[in-house]
């Protein structure tokens, strides 16, 4: 888990994409899944995921998200089943129509998760706050904010990581199979996760601001993020999705 | 290059003073090292240093502070960070970005460096702290050293006139820290960059510090040339500073009248006294 929001170099075509399209892509995915009302279709959504994990060269991080998400969509699928009442009786309580539902939206959970976690990990953040301050004239302050929020997930993972194994090795039970008691011993460590963060991020923004946080403007940049024809290409593809969604 | 006089700092919120009527002068061209066991009030002295104090860590700000002749408080913070350039402590929070390539490219492009002297620049950063090979790897596949050096190539390519590094061997071991103080000592007769570092490796410091300060409880304790401050190791020692094993024996053979000089820097020093001795 931890590992999946770390940048994965690389040189596909997915790499080669403006870093706008990338996300440009991720967001598409997402709304063909809630406008589309075809079971087959959100189907061919989750290959389409999977095909893009394959295309930037991260196929295995795609299927470890689709592990990661595979408890919820269960739990999901279940509560589905149960509480949908129309439709023919297939079995006990459920119903023909519970199951399409059900299915339909265990499908769209894991089409929405899949695509933008997948263009995270293979774009740098510099590049994608760069981007966004160059092509789309976002303010470099929320460019920074958010990719900072973004660069600190991993560090924190990692952070509480360390809390965890430094109290598990003072007899705290965190390796216990009990899910609820787990998470009643974790809220506690929530305290001296958010001190280390406030402290951490206060010290990175002394860092920003010695190295000229402040002068930052929208020529800043060094590199450049033009527009190629794959990403003419790509964006197509997107319209294509939606159109595909809305029509089927 | 830089002048402090009396300057007293009080971070918002805490009872006493961090740093206490400290007045300093370091000389243009200079290698400067301060010391001082944990809580002395170093940190706060180098972020005074390069304007960070009191300008992000707000606070009772008395005396003076001068660098290149600005006065920190009046003057802006990235201007005086133009000017001292300092590597902080905690190298994780300093590193901004994912690549070694951008991490460089971050100062650069901030203090609007011509886009045609950034190539030349990071070269330059490169290879003075020897990482041309890191160049487009990712931050977390480095390893801590390479991480510092990182953290000081970034710093170098805005060639500042004062190079600040709070506890750069922190977390380095002996072969890779004495590595950090030969860059430092390049960087210092190669470039005439003025060297200000925070080290708590006397050994390091005495061997290629020019000059040394020795902080504690917030106050000055003394400053000088290093080898008139190593004269006072037993003074040091009390205060919880350590001696190099070298200036001990130096003052050993001194107290027994074997010895002309009080104090002995490094270890080809005291052989050639103990030789001379022997023979």
């Amino acid at each position: 888990m931890k590992d999946l929001f770390q940048y994965t170099a690389g040189d596909s075509v997915i790499h080669k994409l403006n870093p706008l399209t990338r996300i440009l892509l991720a967001v598409a995915v997402c709304a063909a899944a809630f406008v589309s009302d075809n079971l087959y279709y959100l189907v061919g959504l989750l290959c389409f995921d999977m095909l893009l994990g394959l295309l930037a060269g991260v196929f295995g991080k795609a299927l470890s998200l689709l592990k990661g998400l595979l408890k919820i969509s269960i739990f999901l699928f279940i509560l589905q089943i149960l509480f949908v009442r129309k439709g023919n009786r297939v079995f006990w309580i459920i119903t023909d129509q519970g199951l399409i539902l059900a299915a339909k939206v265990v499908l769209r959970l894991m089409i929405a998760c899949i695509p933008l976690a997948l263009m995270l990990a293979v774009t740098q953040i510099s590049d994608l706050a760069n981007a966004l301050v160059q092509v789309a004239h976002v303010p470099y302050k929320y460019a920074f904010t958010v990719t900072t929020a973004i660069r600190f997930i991993p560090q924190f993972m990692e952070e509480m990581a360390d809390i965890m194994e430094a109290q598990t090795a003072r007899g705290v039970e965190f390796d216990t199979k009990n899910g609820l008691k787990k998470i009643g011993m974790m809220l506690p460590l929530c305290v001296p996760l958010l001190v280390t963060s406030v402290r951490r991020t206060d010290a990175a923004a002394a860092a920003a601001e010695a190295r000229g946080f402040e002068l930052r403007n929208r020529t800043s940049g060094y590199k450049k993020y033009p527009f190629h024809w794959c990403d003419l290409l790509a964006v197509l593809v997107c319209a294509a999705l939606i159109a595909g969604a809305v029509i089927i | 290059m830089i002048s402090i006089e009396s300057l007293t700092f009080q971070y918002e919120g805490s009872t006493e003073p961090a740093v206490k009527d400290i007045t300093l002068n370091i000389e243009d061209g200079g290698f400067f090292g301060i010391i001082g066991p944990a809580g002395a009030g170093k940190t706060t002295l180098a972020r005074a240093l390069c304007g960070i104090v009191p300008h992000h860590y707000k606070g009772d700000f008395y005396g003076s502070v001068t660098v290149d002749s600005m006065d920190t408080v009046d003057s802006k913070m990235t201007d005086i960070c133009r000017v001292v350039g300092m590597v902080f402590q905690d190298v994780e929070s300093q590193i901004i970005s994912s690549v070694v390539e951008d991490e460089l490219l971050y100062g650069l492009e901030n203090y609007g460096i011509p886009h045609e002297e950034i190539e030349e620049r990071m070269d330059f950063a490169l290879r003075e702290v020897g990482i041309e090979d890191l160049r487009y790897r990712t931050i977390a596949s480095l390893s801590g050293g390479q991480r510092q050096k990182v953290a000081i190539a970034s710093v170098i390519a805005l060639r500042p006139k004062v190079l600040l590094l709070d506890e750069p061997t922190g977390e380095l071991d002996p072969g890779s820290s004495r590595q950090v103080f030969g860059l430092l000592k390049t960087l210092n007769e190669k470039y005439g960059i003025t060297i200000v570092v925070i080290e708590q490796k006397i050994m390091l410091l005495s061997e290629f510090a020019k000059e040394l300060a020795v902080m504690s409880g917030g106050s000055m304790f003394c400053h000088g040339p290093v080898r008139e401050v190593l004269k006072r190791a037993r003074e040091l020692e009390e205060i919880g500073v350590n001696c190099p094993r070298v200036a001990s024996l130096a003052q050993n053979l001194h107290k027994e009248g074997l010895l002309k000089t009080p104090v002995l820097i490094n270890v080809d020093e005291a052989e050639a006294a103990v030789r001379r001795l022997i023979s």
